[in-house]
């Protein structure tokens, strides 16, 4: 009786520990600050601190990324938000990986086909988030931390 | 008959010096005769006002020396020049007292009057005794009184343009009472409406009542109310040398009721005599204007104001007006709010040049273009703006044999705060992005206030070098308040909704996209610092005055156009500079020959724009004795100029004079006369302003004959 109730308590505490570690990450709205580099005409330049809001969506199946304040060419006069939206989003319990084969970004008030986004590849492991994409033909990458 | 008695035996036992004497002016506060007053005085009397066609401040232009009004706009316009001092906006450099109760409002400083029987001004800063306001001196107009027993008078005349002008007044026991009404077409036409684009219509009444209340009281009530409704702001374009005609599209006009409702009060103790003055004042005005000025649909400004304020003042003089010192002291104060709605309205021309062309020059074209589908866009903004002013003064006038000392300060306390609430609302779309119009609210509140001390000391020293004969000098400080930019928050405001749509969007341009900020919306007040000589010779009929002056100007208060494609225009306060000048007046009678001359001279050392070289009057008056009647002839020309009409000095008015003149067949009980101005049609500007960099200048009136009769009803 002894032998089985001890039994029986290894595997709980076994059992459990088991299912912590193995639990995916949740994923949860947060910002990052780091480099947006941007490849355009052969050359890249960087858009430096710049702001890049994750915000999963409820069922935590997809996600927008938001990058804030950007330019895509170096000589643009303005910068401008743009939010790429129904971003996939797979959890372990290591990291957050994003992807997203083709879609439209968000940007001055509506969808901006001109840079579509393609072949969207990124982690967020810890307080950090990376990814990259092509902006229209522009390969386009970030790299930044909470 | 009792109550006229009771005044003559008051005034009676008032000292000679006082110059709260009936028959001398009401409105000063000087505690001796103006003949000892260590400034340059101009004292126009009722005949030459009548002579010249005087019926408002305006005419005044030039009959007092270095003093330039100039006719245009609209009557909230006021602008007064004098000594290099002056600009088109806000504070004006001159106090004007009606019956020694300070106007307080520049919108309301331009009305018709009857029945005034002196104009006096004094020259220079007279801050000590009167505060803000009067650093190029106080203008003081004195209106019938009940002591004066003129007969009733009734006036009526007409002219060109379909000008009527009406007007009376008459005494009787302690009342006095006038009325005058003004009609007039209008003189400029609007090319684009096919109408005239200045009529007038305007009513004005006065009523004073006076009485002594006891062997010690003495009371005065006074009551002025003007309404007017008018159109006006007369610009045309200029372009290559050349004034275009007025042509507008939108409403102008400006509607004002101003009411002020006065009481003093001396009371005559056996050592001290004390003047207490109260008064409120209401102003309610609205002023509509293409402010563009041009035929297309671009935007217009109305500008509503309920204003009221409140004056108090109690002075304390000797009663012993032959004592060698003669101390004056006294405490003022005033509150006054201000609310103003001051909504621009942006047409659909305006949209698209004012705004969208301004916000798109800002954006890539390859990735996209705004735009606004409201045909109209309202700026609107509403103001709270409440003043308040605290003085203490005191002034000490010593004699000592043929001299004549006086050493004064006053400290002035002064606040104001302005609470602003705007907000713009509008549909913007963005494309090629946005596949609807998106509404949005850009509301823009805040408040800002300034509080700030002014102490304004005076010295002065006058000589009697012979009988008649005085020679003064005086050291002197004025000051002009301080104030709030309400015209520069449409500009604010267009930048507040450019940018909340840029960040409705997400997009942020690298650079600022307007020059104004809120920051801008407060200026600061403008001192000077007088040093002036002169000399002053009255006798047998013979008035004479000649002074030079000196004035160090600090913080120079002007006025701004906003750079760009912007009608806006600002109060902004530069450094200053030297102003000397010179003044002269003459009147004197030969026999039956009246004459009168003034001239001025003034050199500003930053070349202030607006502002007269010189200025001249000259006018002779002679009455040809006939049979029961008599003709009188009076003719005068007045002249001001050259002036700068921009800061850059690359436009220029030359000096140019206007003749004037006036024939009337006068017997006891009634005339007829015909008057004209402008006789020789001079063409000459009154006005330069640039706008949404164009340039636009107001012309001067053409010639104007008027005919008319009077009858006294003795």
């Amino acid at each position: 009786m002894r032998n089985i109730f001890l039994t029986a308590v290894a595997l709980v505490v076994l059992g459990c520990g088991k299912t912590n570690s193995e639990e995916p990450i949740a994923p949860k709205e947060g910002s990052y600050t780091g480099t947006v580099s941007v490849v355009y005409n052969g050359s890249t330049f960087d858009n430096e601190n710049i702001q890049v809001d994750f915000k999963p969506a409820a069922d935590g199946k997809t996600a927008s990324i938001v990058l804030n304040q950007i330019r895509f060419v170096p000589t643009m006069p303005v910068t401008v938000d743009v939010t790429i939206p129904d971003v996939t989003v797979q959890a372990d319990d290591k990291e957050i990986v994003l992807s997203c084969a083709r879609v439209v970004p968000l940007a001055m008030g509506g969808e901006y086909p001109r840079y579509t986004v393609t072949d969207l590849k990124g982690k967020i492991v810890g307080n950090e988030m990376t990814f990259s994409l092509n902006f229209g033909d522009s390969p386009t990458s970030f790299r930044g931390t909470k | 008959m009792t109550g006229m008695a009771l005044i003559s035996l008051w005034l009676s036992i008032v000292p000679v010096q006082d110059t709260l004497q009936a028959g001398t002016v009401v409105a000063l506060k000087e505690s001796v005769p103006l003949s000892q007053v260590a400034s340059p005085v101009s004292s126009i009397r009722p005949e030459l006002l009548e002579t010249t066609g005087t019926y408002r401040p305006n005419s005044l232009s030039g009959m007092i020396p270095g003093l330039h009004i100039p006719d245009y706009g609209a009557s909230m316009t006021s602008t007064i020049y004098l000594r290099g001092l002056g600009s088109r906006m806000e504070n004006p450099v001159l106090g004007l007292y009606l019956d020694g109760i300070p106007i307080l409002d520049k919108n309301a400083y331009d009305f018709d009057w009857e029945g005034v029987r002196s104009v006096t001004l004094l020259r220079g800063p007279q801050g000590t005794l009167y505060g803000r306001n009067t650093m190029g001196g106080v203008l003081a107009i004195r209106t019938l009184a009940p002591s004066d027993c003129l007969p009733p008078t009734i006036s009526l005349e007409y002219g060109t343009a379909n000008t009527v002008r009406a007007g009376g007044f008459f005494t009787t026991g302690n009342h006095a009472f006038s009325a005058t009404f003004r009609h007039t077409d209008g003189v400029f036409r609007n090319v684009f409406k096919q109408e005239l684009c200045d009529p007038f219509n305007g009513l004005s009444v006065r009523w004073k009542w006076e009485k002594p209340a006891g062997d010690r009281l003495f009371v005065s009530h006074l009551f002025s109310a003007s309404l007017s409704d008018e159109g006006g702001f007369a610009y045309g374009l200029h372009t290559d040398g050349t004034d275009g005609p007025v042509s507008y599209n939108d409403e102008a006009g400006y509607r004002r009721l101003f009411v002020l409702d006065g009481t003093k009060l001396r009371w005559r103790g056996e050592k001290v005599v004390v003047d207490g003055t109260a008064s409120l004042q209401l102003l309610l005005d609205d002023m509509r204007m293409d402010q563009d000025y041009t035929e297309r649909p671009i935007f217009t400004l109305q500008q509503e104001q309920h204003c009221g304020a409140g004056t108090l003042e109690v002075l304390v003089r000797r009663a012993d007006a032959k004592a060698r010192w003669q101390p004056s002291s006294g405490v003022f104060a005033f509150l006054r709010g201000n609310r103003m709605h001051a909504p621009v309205t942006f047409k659909r021309d305006g949209i698209q040049t004012l705004i969208l062309d301004n916000a798109n020059a800002h954006i890539p074209s390859d990735i996209g273009y705004l735009t606004l589908s409201d045909n109209e866009m309202t700026v609107g903004s509403d103001f709270d703006i409440a003043t308040w002013n605290v003085a203490l003064f005191h002034e000490s006038v010593w004699r000592t044999g043929a001299w004549l000392f006086t050493a004064g300060l006053r400290v002035d306390y002064e606040g104001a705060r302005m609470d602003y609430d705007c907000l713009t609302s509008l549909h913007y779309r963005f494309m090629p992005t946005m596949k609807a119009d998106k509404a949005l609210d850009v509301p823009y509140t805040g408040s800002v206030g300034h509080s700030r001390i002014e102490v304004l000391p005076k010295l002065s020293v006058l000589y009697e070098v012979a009988e008649g004969l005085r020679l003064f000098s005086v050291l002197s400080k004025g000051y002009r308040s301080g104030g709030f930019n309400t015209q520069i928050f449409s500009d604010i405001l267009q930048h507040q909704a450019m940018t909340a749509m840029m960040k409705d969007l997400g997009v942020y341009f690298d650079q600022p996209t307007a020059g104004v900020t809120a920051g801008h919306t407060e200026y600061d007040p403008e001192e000077a610092w007088n040093l002036e000589v002169g000399g002053r010779f009255r006798r047998e009929g013979i008035r004479a005055e000649v002074s030079a002056y000196g004035m160090n100007v600090r913080n120079r208060q002007m006025t701004v156009f906003l750079p760009g494609q912007s009608a806006g225009r600002m109060m902004t306060n530069a450094d200053g500079g030297w102003h000397v000048g010179v003044e002269t007046e003459a009147e004197g009678r030969w026999k039956d020959l009246c004459l009168r001359a003034a001239w001025s001279w003034c050199k500003t050392e930053e070349g202030v724009p607006y502002v007269p070289e010189h200025t001249l009057f000259a006018g002779v008056g002679y009455p040809f004795r006939l049979r029961g009647c008599r003709l009188q002839v009076d003719g005068f020309v007045r002249g001001a100029g050259p002036f700068w009409w921009n800061e850059e000095h690359s436009l220029r008015e030359p000096f140019s004079l206007r003749a004037g003149g006036r024939i009337a067949l006068v017997f006891p009980k009634w005339e007829v006369y015909a008057r004209g101005e402008n006789l020789t049609s001079t063409d000459s500007h009154t006005f330069y302003f640039k706008s949404m960099e164009k340039e636009y200048f107001a012309s001067g009136k053409p010639r104007m004959i008027m005919i008319g009769i009077t009858i006294k009803c003795k």
